[in-house]
């Protein structure tokens, strides 16, 4: 029943908001209190873990409305309906056609709750197609001056994404003896050869490959995200990437592990790349949505080379990082936005100065210092917390190419203290100066996130917690190298050398 | 011929002047054989500050010698010996300007009645109170 | 003959316009304006901004004097703040009955709202340790840095500089550093081996008198026009700067010295028979110093010798009020924000009711403040510029056109000092500007 009403509510809201009047400020409230009651739904699945749902819908084509959560999917769905909370309080009170908007928001927000609950191959695939349409119209429509061609390019990507999946579903069930079910549980235990699964593996890796995005399926991201509208780029940026990581677990560690574990040294090279990569364009942007989106570039490379190397701590710093990283760049997100809506700009070079306590934008500027802190990993906020888990778990698989992450992690901390010294310190333009201050109701989004990313911080369990016992089954190697040296000092010599 | 200071008191237009010189303590200075040179501002020169300018310097004896100082020059020069120089340095110290020949000018007052010949110097009376600087 | 009237033009000009770059400017200080342009939103402002900077001007004149006279060379001054009784109740030589001349018709004691500030702070009565080192305070570090800017840029005319030098002065100081640390032998030995070292701290606190005595007048000057505008009294900016131009004048013989009290007695450091004025000693010097020099604010300028930002002509600096790019009110190290937060707290209500309706409203009545103040100076410096034109050259009225020529290169020169790009004069001409 929690898994339904999860499920529906947006649904059922989003298809109320027509019936109310376009200027009435019950609009977004309803979307608020669809988000809010997601996310108590949530919390009350986490106490209460609900049983699996299993309806028929469309038995002939294997689609079963199969619903569950376990601890790859609560976190996940818990950010979920957290940052759509965010999003509503985020949008102007002054967006255009806000009923549409509100109700494609909550439409994207089924889509990927559908991801997150589905328990069948097929009903993911439905639904992560599903949440393609409401956020390409919403970049389409309410998107910046490149609007069009970001839309286009993004549904381009994606639809092929999805394709490319729904390709390695079906393949699954056609090459696996005695077809399949596609329910997750089936497609665990199959019986694919080596050479078969490769082939699976690899659709899948473009699929997921596009959403997270890596290099070099990366062309989508950063037009996109600077285009989108600050909710729409949140939501991108914090849930819906979030999607490829989870699609990685999933389907290629824990449905295809022998392929995986073969491939997974390119992978963590790929990894690698895409994070140097990101990392330092990031450096050479001059403007800020597209210095976030490049950012996001690189972090998700951690995220890869995290899922490459498998082990028990790396997958707890897949789970770490989807949830501080989504945490990180909505709030980066929603900061830029703020800038835009008050100074009008995004470009750094027409910014400067904006810290000034009595004519800049200090509130703004202060949380976006903690904000990019936490994307550089500095320790205290949750970033950090997600790196190191990624990195300790990393390296005793492949040292390599977690050292160029590090490094990328380094570069991180220039692109950030760049952007913060240009915008926020030197000299305010009194000329340009005269914008309002930020009110309390603009600040609440990126106060909220910004409690929850230093909670993270201070409190690594509030990042790992519920899916530790989740990640640690899925695991293809063992940190046998370094548990064994932490666990009993060697009393022996020949115990040192064994 | 009478003295700078007697020539001065018989022309009545100096009241303001010599109750300056007084103040100063410059009496003695002024009667002595010198010879000097003495640009002597009229009453209405002193009157077209602005009020309480001349209040005050009388209540300051040093200040008040130092602005009249500035209007003495040492050596008794006629006019067609002034004009000769561009500048002449006054007791105080600062320099005098001559602005211009004809008009006799001296730094930013005109010389209405030059030449007039004393016992020890000359006096050129001039319409404005000259100030250093 | 006033200095300044505006002169009746009902003959054609006697001299062709200005080609200045600032030729407006320029005519309206030739027709007896203002650098400021003349409407009433200026003078509410610039009156305001006077009356808010007089009262904390009240405790600096005193307490550089407390600091000159009396706490001269101790070596750990740490309670210079703390202004003896005697001091913060010296009566102003220019206000109230006991004035021999009397500018402001109000009290020769400390303004009743300086007093009620001194007792309160921004927060509440506390001890007066407490409110000193938590600044809840009048900052009196900013007058000390003008009188920094003053001692450091020395020769700005006068004669005061040089007699710092003079044998007689060293003779006078010598006297008087003998006298104060007299039964000390650790401070006498120590004069003995580094006897330049006091006599600069000497000359310093000879600054800080000279100051304090300029100060003294210009504190009752700001009071009184407050009070005429109050009333009614001046018809527009030209009024305001005219009163400024009589007081200068009045004012101008005021004798500069340095008193120092040692024990009951009384060394005359600096004696009032060198015969140095207000005008020629304290008032020009200080216009040129803090007005149009000061010295770069640590932070906004690299004082590196090979980043070439600050310049190496000292002529050349341009960091006083009238260059002043207000943005870093409200930073640290900027001596001027501490002036402006001094301001804040005695804004008349008519001003307070200006920056209500404009910018951030309440949020940023600092700098707002800090630019109306920009504007006065503008203003103080145009009545400094009428004074020296009304002393040195020829009447706004005159016949003569060489006479209005001469006048005419006077304010040319004078503007030529505001070419150079960091000078507000442009801005202060339209209203938009706060």
């Amino acid at each position: 029943m929690t898994l339904l009403l999860l499920l529906f509510l947006p649904v059922v809201v989003a298809c109320g908001l027509p019936l109310l009047p376009a200027e009435s400020p019950w609009v977004r409230r309803a979307a608020l209190v669809a988000a809010l009651g997601q996310l108590a739904l949530g919390v009350v699945a986490w106490r209460h873990p609900p049983a699996d749902l299993s309806l028929s819908w469309l038995p002939q084509l294997g689609l079963r409305l199969d619903l569950g959560l376990d601890g790859l999917s609560l976190p996940l769905v818990l950010l979920g309906a957290l940052i759509t909370a965010m999003v509503v309080l985020a949008t102007p009170l002054a967006q255009s056609r806000p009923r549409l908007f509100y109700a494609l928001m909550l439409g994207t927000n089924v889509g990927l709750m559908g991801s997150f609950l589905a328990r069948n191959a097929l009903l993911f695939v439905l639904a992560y197609e599903l949440i393609l349409i409401p956020t390409t119209l919403l970049v389409a429509i309410w998107g910046g001056e490149r609007r069009a061609g970001a839309a286009i390019r993004f549904l381009t990507y994606n639809a092929v994404s999805g394709l490319t999946l729904l390709a390695a579903v079906l393949a699954f069930g056609w090459l696996n003896p005695g077809g399949v079910d596609f329910s997750f549980g089936d497609l665990a235990h199959h019986n694919l050869t080596l050479q078969q699964q490769h082939w699976l593996l690899a659709l899948v890796l473009v699929a997921f490959g596009i959403k997270l995005p890596v290099v070099p399926l990366h062309g989508w991201q950063p037009l996109t995200y600077s285009q989108a509208p600050t909710p729409v780029a949140m939501l991108l940026g914090g849930v819906v990437s979030k999607l490829g990581a989870y699609g990685l677990l999933r389907f290629g560690i824990q449905f295809l592990p022998d392929a995986w574990s073969d491939w997974s040294s390119w992978i963590a090279a790929i990894g690698a790349v895409s994070a140097i990569y990101g990392a330092l364009n990031a450096i050479a942007q001059l403007e800020m949505r597209r210095l976030v989106a490049y950012s996001s570039l690189g972090h998700m490379g951690f995220l890869l080379l995290a899922l490459a190397a498998a082990t028990p701590l790396s997958l707890q710093g897949v789970m770490a990082q989807i949830l501080a990283h989504g945490l990180i760049i909505a709030l980066l997100f929603c900061l830029v936005g703020l800038v835009d809506t008050k100074t009008g700009t995004t470009e750094i070079p027409e910014l400067s100065g904006l810290l000034n306590a009595q004519r800049g934008l200090p509130f703004t500027m202060g949380l976006m210092l903690l904000a990019l802190m936490a994307a550089a990993g500095v320790p205290g906020q949750a970033g950090f917390v997600a790196e190191l888990l990624v990195f300790q778990g990393s390296w005793v698989a492949y040292p390599i190419p977690t050292l160029v992450c590090l490094l990328s992690s380094g570069f991180t901390a220039v692109y950030a203290v760049r952007l913060f010294n240009r915008v926020g310190f030197g000299r305010l333009d009194n000329a340009k100066a005269n914008w309002a201050s930020t009110n309390w109701g603009e600040r609440v989004p990126a106060l909220v996130l910004t409690a929850l990313v230093l909670v993270g911080g201070i409190w690594p369990t509030f990042l790992t917690g519920l899916s530790e016992d989740a990640t640690a089954p899925l695991a293809l190697r063992s940190s046998a190298a370094v548990t064994v040296i932490a666990m009993a000092p060697p009393t022996t010599t020949s115990e040192l050398i064994a | 011929m009478a003295t700078i200071l007697e020539t001065a008191a018989s022309a009545g237009v100096f009241n303001t002047l010599l109750a300056a010189v007084d103040a100063a303590g410059l009496r003695q200075a002024l009667e002595s054989p010198g010879p000097f040179t003495v640009l002597a501002p009229v009453d209405d020169a002193f009157a077209a500050l602005p009020p309480g300018t001349v209040q005050t310097l009388v209540d300051n004896p040093p200040q008040l010698a130092r602005i009249l100082k500035y209007h003495v020059i040492a050596g008794s020069h006629r006019h067609a010996a002034l004009i000769a120089q561009d500048a002449w340095d006054s007791l105080e110290g600062a320099p005098i300007p001559i602005r211009s020949k004809d008009p006799f000018e001296v730094k930013n007052a005109t010389v209405v009645a030059p030449d007039v010949e004393c016992d020890n110097g000359i006096v050129h009376v001039i319409n404005r109170v000259i100030l250093p600087g | 003959m006033s200095t300044t009237t505006a002169p009746e033009r009902t003959k054609a000009p006697l001299i062709p316009p200005s080609t200045h770059r600032y030729a407006d400017v320029i005519h309206r200080l030739e027709a007896g304006g203002s650098m400021l342009p003349d409407t009433p939103e200026n003078l509410t402002q610039i009156i305001g901004i006077y009356k808010a900077y007089a009262v904390p001007m009240d405790f600096y004149w005193r307490d550089l004097l407390y600091i000159a006279e009396r706490v001269f060379l101790n070596p750990l001054p740490a309670f210079k703040y703390f202004i003896s009784k005697e001091y913060l109740e010296r009566p102003n030589s220019y206000a109230g009955d006991q004035s021999p001349l009397r500018i402001w018709r109000g009290t020769e004691k400390a303004h009743p709202e300086l007093l009620a500030f001194m007792e309160r702070g921004e927060t509440r009565r506390l001890p007066k340790l407490l409110h000193h080192l938590w600044h809840d305070r009048v900052n009196m570090e900013f007058a000390e840095a003008c009188m920094q800017a003053m001692f450091w840029h020395q020769g700005m005319g006068g004669r005061f500089n040089d007699y710092l030098e003079s044998d007689a002065y060293k003779a006078n100081a010598d006297r008087a550093i003998k006298a104060y640390f007299k039964g000390n032998p650790l401070m006498l030995g120590l004069y003995a081996l580094f006897p330049e070292m006091f006599l600069e701290q000497v000359r310093q606190l000879s600054y800080y008198a000279n100051l304090g005595l300029f100060w003294e007048v210009m504190a009752p000057v700001f009071f009184e026009m407050s009070d005429i505008y109050d009333e009614g009294g001046f018809k527009g900016v030209p009024d305001a700067m005219d009163f400024l131009v009589n007081g200068i004048f009045a004012v101008a013989g005021r004798p500069i010295y340095h008193h120092v009290f040692i024990d009951g007695e009384c060394f005359e450091i600096i004696p009032k028979n060198e015969g140095f004025t207000w005008l020629y000693e304290a008032a020009l010097p200080y216009v040129e110093a803090v007005f149009y020099r000061t010295s770069p604010f640590r932070g906004t300028k690299s004082y590196n010798a090979q980043a070439g930002q600050v310049p190496s002509d000292q002529a050349d600096f341009h960091y006083g009020i009238l260059y002043a790019d207000v943005y870093p009110v409200g930073s640290a190290g900027i001596p001027p924000t501490l002036l402006m937060q001094d301001m804040l707290h005695f804004l008349p209500p008519y001003l307070k009711e200006i920056y209500k309706q404009h910018r951030r409203r309440d949020e940023d009545e600092l700098v707002q403040l800090g630019i109306t103040f920009q504007r006065s100076m503008y203003n103080v410096t145009s009545a400094v510029i009428q004074a020296l034109r009304g002393a040195l050259l020829y009447p706004l009225d005159d016949n003569d056109s060489n006479h209005l020529q001469a006048n005419r290169a006077f304010f040319e020169a004078k503007m030529d000092r505001f070419l150079r790009p960091e000078a507000r004069l442009l801005d202060i001409q339209t209203q938009d500007y706060r």
